[in-house]
């Protein structure tokens, strides 16, 4: 196996509030590899943003902290940089979009002035090839009409199209990691279908890794190869898309699929729900974070933190892993013989 | 006395008579732009002309993209929002051209779940208050036992009526919505005209209040306007179901139905972007992608709104407005109605 181009090992963060330490991230590690899209899933304050935001040197520092672990890219550490080791890293070759694209491109500026920022900085182009650059990057992700609109502003632009100059942008240099943060949560689902579709191709043709956090279910089945499942700060499942869905190994995402609804199915009579709340971030239990919420829960799982161990998955990938005591297969045999 | 004549006029009408009857509802909102000296007046067609019923007991559910016009059907209908022309009639009574004191009697039959359960909950009253507030208003039992009526919502809808002093900010979203469902129920609705109710939520905290909304339904023979965006939401919760595109409603069936048969391109073409959660299925899917974006609802469109993104598009679509036809399957498009069925 060739070498992963990101490598996360042991990474934490956390944030000292005044109702105490906050620990958004436990210890996440995760590889990524060239040309591939890795799905980061789970429910609001798993810690599946700041965990990235940590990778791009964007978590605020007082009152974050990146407590420890390691992020490599090519064997470089990009937790412990300065803030100008970062800026000739970030937009070069980690690059990211974000949810909300009114609030993430500036307002003041025109978008040849943003799109053109990255590229005369990075790649050293001159005022006309950098705006030739950004031109040419606006007919790729789809924006018609690219020379004029090139001199608008963000709000002459719809939400979808918004999202496509942030794209545009992302990619202008080419990085190799494209980390996208809830890229189409604020759009509809025709425009998202476009943004995916977009995403994807840009993906064949150059070859982009992308992180894709979402929580989104059919959104990461549509798009990823690899899942990450986020829960109370730490990976409680990783698998590839396939697993996944069709053979979960954690309680949490078995859950997660059962409460979902589908619009291809008939309705049930009722859905199944996780019970209870997701987890304080601030009051984490001694043992597994979803034992208060856990249908299958033991003794051990209140005062131990299980690690995430490969699972002897059936399926064509080896490469499973679950943070969970109870074996789920057994687990539901027994469920459904009483 | 005023709820004595409305109980009266209601128990004449036959049975047959709907709940809720919506005639050819718009809400136009004018607007002036450009400059002072060179002003551009013209409406904003939020709704423009749409029609249901909604039977004792039933879901109807209204889906859309972003400004196609549901939150202001569901406030056109609230009568929060004074139509611009059409009729909404509550039990057979009217009650889109009243005024304020008019409509207060109803307004114990027709009550609101708002989307966002932070915004929606004022911040300095107790739980208890908030649920106490409409039966104050409509000066329904006493002080003793307004009390006990907010304990027992409170455990109707899955939260401990201990909490009865605590406030909004103590709780999580999932909880306050709960609490803004009780606040409804208490003044003992026949309908409720849902507004994205589930959609800040996270998915498994949404599959609670789904749950919660149904059992409510089964238990007290409510009925819903249930807005939302997410297609499996409503495919979920709804028995029938309108999609909304421009301000009309473009196609109206039976969940089941629409769902397995969506007759109008701009349904199928909803469907097919929606992604599935299974990758499998996805992968085997063929996709209708649809170029371009909603148009601005701004102007008047001489023909079908959707003509413009429509891949069955022909001439005599940008020529004449396509009503909503046919028996329990309706669609509005020209091209679907010509083929036989």
């Amino acid at each position: 196996m060739t070498e992963p181009l990101l490598q996360v090992r042991d990474l934490q963060v956390q944030f000292n509030t005044e109702n105490g330490i906050v620990r958004a991230v436990n210890g996440i590690s995760f590889d990524l590899a060239a040309g591939e899209t890795l799905g980061i899933v789970g429910e609001s304050g798993s810690g599946k943003s700041v965990a990235n935001l940590a990778l791009m040197g964007l978590v605020p520092q007082p009152p974050g902290e990146i407590v420890g672990g390691r992020a490599e890219m090519r064997g470089v550490d990009l937790l412990g940089k300065s803030h100008r080791e970062l800026t000739s890293i970030r937009g070069n070759d980690i690059a990211m979009i974000f949810q909300d694209p009114m609030t993430a491109l500036n307002p003041f500026l025109t978008i040849a002035e943003q799109l053109t920022e990255a590229t005369r900085l990075h790649l050293g182009l001159s005022p006309k090839d950098a705006l030739d650059h950004a031109i040419e990057m606006l007919e790729r992700v789809g924006i018609p009409a690219a020379k004029q609109r090139v001199f608008e502003y963000p709000h002459q632009f719809s939400g979808g199209m918004r999202q496509r100059v942030m794209i545009a942008m992302a990619l202008s240099c080419q990085p190799d990691v494209l980390i996208a943060d809830e890229p189409t949560t604020a759009l509809d689902v025709t425009i998202q279908a476009q943004i995916l579709d977009l995403m994807r191709d840009l993906q064949q043709k150059d070859g982009t890794a992308i992180i894709l956090i979402t929580h989104d279910l059919g959104v990461v089945a549509s798009v990823c190869h690899r899942v990450l499942v986020m829960y109370g700060g730490r990976i409680v499942e990783q698998a590839d898309v396939d697993s996944l869905f069709h053979r979960p190994q954690h309680p949490y995402t078995h859950g997660l699929l059962r409460s979902a609804p589908r619009w291809d199915e008939t309705r049930q009579q009722e859905l199944v729900a996780i019970e209870g709340q997701p987890p304080d971030m601030a009051q984490l239990p001694a043992g597994c974070a979803f034992e208060p919420r856990c249908p299958h829960r033991i003794d051990r799982c209140q005062n131990e933190i299980p690690d995430l161990l490969p699972v002897a998955a059936e399926g064509p990938s080896e490469n499973c892993a679950a943070a969970c005591f109870v074996d789920l297969s057994v687990a539901k045999l027994e469920e459904s013989q009483s | 006395m005023i709820q004595d004549q409305v109980k009266t006029a209601a128990e004449e009408l036959p049975t047959k008579v709907p709940l809720l009857r919506v005639e050819d509802l718009k809400v136009h909102f004018p607007f002036q732009r450009g400059s002072w000296w060179k002003p551009q007046r013209g409406f904003i067609r939020a709704v423009d002309g749409i029609s249901f019923d909604v039977a004792a007991g039933e879901t109807l559910g209204l889906v859309g993209e972003s400004g196609c016009g549901k939150s202001t059907t569901a406030r056109g209908i609230m009568n929060l929002l004074r139509p611009t022309a059409g009729r909404v009639y509550l039990e057979g009574n009217r009650i889109d051209q009243l005024d304020d004191a008019g409509m207060f009697p109803y307004r114990q039959n027709i009550q609101m779940i708002f989307q966002d359960p932070f915004a929606s909950l004022n911040p300095r009253m107790t739980v208890g208050n908030i649920i106490a507030e409409p039966m104050e208003v409509h000066g329904l039992y006493d002080r003793q036992q307004r009390r006990l009526e907010v304990m027992r919502l409170l455990d109707l809808v899955g939260l401990n009526p201990k909490f009865l002093n605590r406030y909004p900010h103590e709780f999580s979203g999932g909880q306050r919505q709960r609490i803004g469902i009780a606040r409804a129920l208490v003044v003992k609705p026949k309908l409720i005209v849902c507004d994205e109710p589930v959609s800040a939520l996270d998915v498994s905290i949404q599959a609670q209040v789904i749950n919660l909304l149904m059992d409510l339904q089964q238990q007290l023979g409510l009925a819903y306007v249930f807005i939302a965006h997410d297609l499996a939401v409503i495919r979920h919760i709804a028995h029938r179901v309108g999609v909304m595109y421009l301000g009309r409603i473009v196609e109206l069936a039976d969940a089941d139905q629409l769902y397995k048969d969506p007759r109008h391109p701009y349904t199928q073409a909803l469907l097919s972007a929606a992604p599935t959660p299974d990758p499998q299925v996805q992968r085997s899917r063929n996709r209708v992608v649809l170029e371009g974006e909603v148009p601005s609802p701004d102007r008047e469109y001489p023909g079908c709104p959707f003509a413009d993104r429509c891949p069955l598009v022909e001439e005599s679509c940008r020529q004449q407005v396509p009503l909503l036809e046919g028996d329990s399957h309706q669609t509005a498009c020209l091209k679907v109605t010509e083929l036989p069925a």
